[in-house]
């Protein structure tokens, strides 16, 4: 994800700000890292360039 | 486009991913029409990425593809969109888009006869085809910018009549800007605008 996303995404719960923290990004992107809410602190996975919004409840939800 | 026991067929060999057909094609050149250079987009269940990629290509706007699922995501990202992984508009901030656009699983579904998998998740509407309408509907206020305006499309299966009330309920106009017959189905692009004061 570029980082100029985080002007428009917040926490799905709660909709406060994200805190952005990159492990792997190039000139363009960051492509591992997380996204932790500053009000709930629930914590948000980068993963290959996607960030994971689903709320907590519906992550782990995986079809058959 | 299909019949509702139609749904085996239109799955075809694909188990994943929703892939572009005519409701696409419909929906992308709605949503082409209404973006303006400079505009934030966002299309919910982007699938593919298609109708996003559309609009990418042919206006000067900034676009965001969102999805469930995570190998429409995967797909959506390979065409080299911005992709967030979500549910419906919750993780996006207030006011942030100019236009929203939203083909929605629509195929109503006999409960007792569902795959159980994303495909199924990408094409069906639940009993009343509206699994996921009611829910955008009442949600897609707030991300949207005081002049945007949202496109949905519709198919006859789903009953226009209701998706429109449910639009009115939300605080929204509605006009169909796109119409299409096919031999089981009409579909519509609606393109619904925020009214009153307080739309959010």
């Amino acid at each position: 994800m570029k980082e100029s996303l985080l002007d428009i995404l917040c926490c799905p719960v709660d909709k406060a700000d994200l805190e952005l923290d990159v492990e792997d990004r190039t000139d363009e992107e960051i492509l591992e890292g997380s996204l932790t809410c500053t009000e709930c602190d629930e914590v948000y996975p980068i993963e290959d360039g996607i960030p994971n919004l689903l709320p907590p409840d519906m992550r782990d939800e995986a079809a058959a | 486009m299909a019949r509702p026991d139609d749904l085996a067929e239109r799955r075809g060999l694909e188990t994943d991913v929703y892939q572009p057909a005519e409701d696409s094609a419909l929906l992308a050149s709605a949503t082409v029409e209404a973006v303006e250079a400079g505009d934030a987009v966002l299309e919910v269940g982007t699938g593919s990425g298609w109708v996003a990629a559309q609009v990418r290509e042919t206006r000067e706007a900034r676009v965001i593809a969102a999805d469930v699922n995570p190998h429409a995501c995967r797909q959506a990202r390979d065409r080299g969109l911005e992709v967030v992984r979500a549910d419906l508009v919750s993780p996006f901030r207030t006011d942030s888009f100019d236009v929203v656009t939203f083909n929605p699983p629509y195929l109503p579904t006999d409960p007792d006869n569902e795959w159980d998998d994303w495909m199924e998740a990408a094409l069906s509407g639940g009993e009343t085809g509206r699994r996921l309408v009611e829910p955008f509907l009442e949600e897609v206020g707030r991300v949207l910018a005081s002049s945007g305006c949202v496109l949905l499309l519709v198919s006859s299966l789903t009953d226009r009549e209701v998706v429109e009330s449910i639009a009115a309920d939300a605080g929204f106009e509605t006009e169909a800007v796109r119409e299409e017959s096919y031999p089981f189905e009409t579909l519509w692009v609606l393109r619904l605008f925020p009214v009153g004061p307080d739309t959010s």
